[in-house]
């Protein structure tokens, strides 16, 4: 008798728990929602295969091409493959016109998902209504909108920022006993919110430390601006004893080394050549990023709202990062890769990441 | 007919591209597909209409991207609330227009400016203003106003609607009003027309005013279709405005050419773009077949001209 209230109480546990689960989303290790995220988004299933278009705005930087190509390495992969009935990629250049007469035409076209990285963020208001109306799914991620009408991919900017200045600090405590000295700060392209919230989160770590001196220069998220400006920082505030790096940290790097510094713990983003560097010379600290690889992200997300899973309204993938001291050689960093190759070429909680040769067997045409 | 060849070969050749554009679309002709070629032809038609008043004249307006600019940016704080709001906030749009074209006239015609430096110069005044205004994009527009106006009546789109009253409200009073033909006659010859009393500054400072008012139109429509104002989008109509008046038979030296040229030159290019789309080309190739077809486009066109005995001839058609 005993037992039996015993398992009952342990079945009805099991129950209230099951219930509180069902309060989840799907794949919550992967999809998760942003701290910000108020509301989840279900549809009722749609059966598959599907036909899928990203619908791409500006093309002419690395991390783009990168983007095209992890999508489609990704709707490359058996196990997608199987899910798509046809995938196609344009890009459009940076008319917002253009970039909704796209989406338009493929609503028309009957598409049943599009994904996008949108070049203005308030302007698919219309284009939203008339994709609800036809009943067909809109992801942008990177540049995301002003809207909580769907679903959206990004990763957590404020906190890519801050876990960088987590690891500079740390590194300053282990090194020297205490957080003292000056740190180097390198931003990103000014006016924009991508930029104000990776420096937010960076200050809301520095600001703990009163013994911190920051000095703050402005890197337009690009390597050969990074070099110059950190050469001249060095040159008048020199010397630091820690740097953080929204982008373009081999630039960085290599004006410590060629203004003959020591290299000090560093925060910065996870490309090839930085990495290379930092390896090679033991640097400790953190790199992390945002991947490319989000445009991949973006199709699961996708698929998975076709299929009638339940998904935040605004998912913040995991950031994809390694401390210093854990990068390894073939996998972390690519010696024999371009210095401008996107190490992080993947979202392990989601998906296996890409290797190389999975992205660089993808051209970033359109298809 | 002769006068009109060059016009009969653009249409013709729109033709043919529009149907290779439905024929590759998987959807085909349907309302959807035809309001979705509409709404992104009719922001590059209104602005070659507005170039081509410009031109005809004589002259070029590298400002009419930024004036589509800042006359968006200006609706997407003025085009909103009760339907009288709505109506004198666009009449106020099309009125900042006018200021912006009567500008740009005002430095050709009084200062004697070239036009190329006069309009460069403001539209890099235009596009500050605009940036000023709205530093990032946003701003609202009444949705059911956007949707009456990008969507269709009874199937036909409301864009095609619009461009046909509009494009037909010019056309008539060119060609049968004083002033309409004067404008003619100043942008073939200026000082033949000075001296049989054609009123020459105010023929040129209402095609420059007229250029204002169809940039506005067009930065209008802009917000229809975005329901938004964005200062950015004054590269996507500069150059393609002069480029689809150049297709529709609207010629550089001035004095020949129509409005529904310029609007058949820019349909020509948003099909030409439509098409690369579906056709599965790279996106590097796009510009390279989008220069080809002016190119070949100018080389028809221009064929006329080398044929004439004298350049008189080519006036008398």
């Amino acid at each position: 008798m005993l037992a039996r209230i015993l398992l009952a109480g342990i079945a009805s546990t099991a129950l209230f728990v099951g219930v509180a689960r069902a309060e989840d989303n799907y794949r919550p290790e992967c999809f998760k929602p942003a701290p910000k995220n108020t509301k989840f988004i279900q549809q009722t299933p749609k059966p598959g295969p599907y036909r899928i278009a990203f619908v791409n705005g500006y093309a002419g930087n690395d991390w783009r091409i990168t983007a095209i190509q992890s999508a489609k390495a990704w709707a490359a992969r058996p196990e997608n493959k199987k899910l798509l009935k046809e995938f196609k990629v344009v890009s459009v250049g940076n008319d917002s016109a253009a970039q909704i007469a796209a989406i338009d035409n493929f609503i028309a076209a009957g598409f049943d998902a599009i994904t996008f990285i949108a070049v203005n963020p308030t302007a698919f208001d219309p284009v939203i209504r008339r994709a609800q109306k036809a009943g067909v799914v809109l992801v942008p991620f990177d540049n995301v909108l002003d809207t909580d009408k769907i679903v959206q991919v990004n990763e957590d900017q404020f906190e890519l920022g801050n876990i960088k200045a987590r690891a500079v600090v740390a590194a300053l405590q282990k090194e020297n006993g205490k957080v003292a000295g000056k740190i180097l700060e390198v931003s990103g392209l000014p006016g924009n919110s991508v930029d104000r919230d990776n420096h937010n989160g960076m200050r809301a770590e520095l600001d703990k430390y009163p013994d911190l001196k920051v000095v703050q220069v402005v890197g337009n998220w690009d390597a050969g601006v990074g070099q110059k400006v950190t050469a001249d920082a060095i040159a008048t505030e020199g010397p630091f004893d820690g740097v953080l790096a929204q982008e373009g940290t081999v630039g960085v790097l290599n004006a410590f080394i060629n203004a003959h510094q020591k290299l000090v713990p560093v925060g910065g983003d996870a490309g090839n050549g930085a990495r290379i560097i930092i390896a090679q010379n033991h640097i400790p600290g953190v790199t992390a990023a945002q991947a490319p690889a989000l445009s991949a992200m973006a199709l699961m997300t996708a698929v998975a709202e076709l299929q009638g899973h339940k998904l935040p309204q605004t998912i913040y993938f995991d950031i994809p990062q390694k401390p210093n001291d854990q990068l390894v050689e073939g996998k972390d960093y690519f010696p024999n890769l371009p210095k401008s190759f996107y190490t992080t070429t993947g979202f392990p909680q989601c998906a296996p990441v890409f290797t190389p040769q999975e992205l660089l067997g993808q051209t970033p045409d359109n298809s | 007919m002769r006068k009109y060849r060059a016009l009969l070969l653009a249409v013709f050749a729109l033709a043919l591209l529009f149907s290779l554009f439905i024929s590759l679309h998987p959807r085909g002709f349907s309302v959807y597909v035809v309001t979705i070629w509409s709404n992104q032809g009719i922001l590059l038609a209104l602005a070659a209409i507005a170039q081509f008043f410009v031109i005809l004249v004589r002259g070029i307006d590298l400002s009419v991207g930024p004036i589509v600019a800042l006359t968006n940016v200006a609706a997407s704080y003025l085009v909103h609330g009760t339907p009288a709001a709505t109506a004198l906030g666009a009449l106020a749009v099309i009125a900042l227009g006018v200021v912006c074209g009567l500008a740009n006239g005002t430095a050709v015609v009084f200062a004697g400016v070239q036009p190329i430096v006069a309009t460069l110069a403001s539209g890099a005044i235009f596009g500050g203003l605009a940036l000023l205004l709205r530093p990032v994009p946003g701003g609202t527009i009444d949705d059911a106003l956007s949707d009456m106006m990008t969507y269709d009546i009874h199937g036909i789109p409301t864009a095609l609607v619009i461009l046909i009253a509009v494009t037909a409200a010019v056309t008539w009073p060119l060609r049968r009003t004083r002033l309409g033909l004067s404008m003619y006659a100043v942008g073939s010859a200026e000082a033949a027309a000075f001296l049989t009393g054609t009123r020459v500054a105010a023929a040129k400072l209402l095609a420059y005013a007229l250029g204002g008012v169809f940039a506005s139109l067009a930065g209008l429509y802009v917000a229809m279709v975005t329901e938004t104002g964005d200062a950015g989008i004054a590269p996507a109509y500069t150059l393609n405005s002069i480029a689809a008046a150049v297709l529709g038979g609207v010629s550089l030296s001035g004095g020949i050419g129509s409005p529904v040229g310029a609007v058949v030159g820019a349909f020509i290019l948003k099909t030409v773009s439509s098409a690369m789309f579906f056709s599965g080309l790279p996106p590097l190739a796009q510009p390279f077949f989008e220069g080809l077809v002016l190119a070949i486009a100018i080389v028809i066109s221009a064929l006329g001209t080398v044929r004439a005995r004298s350049r008189l001839a080519v006036y008398e058609r």
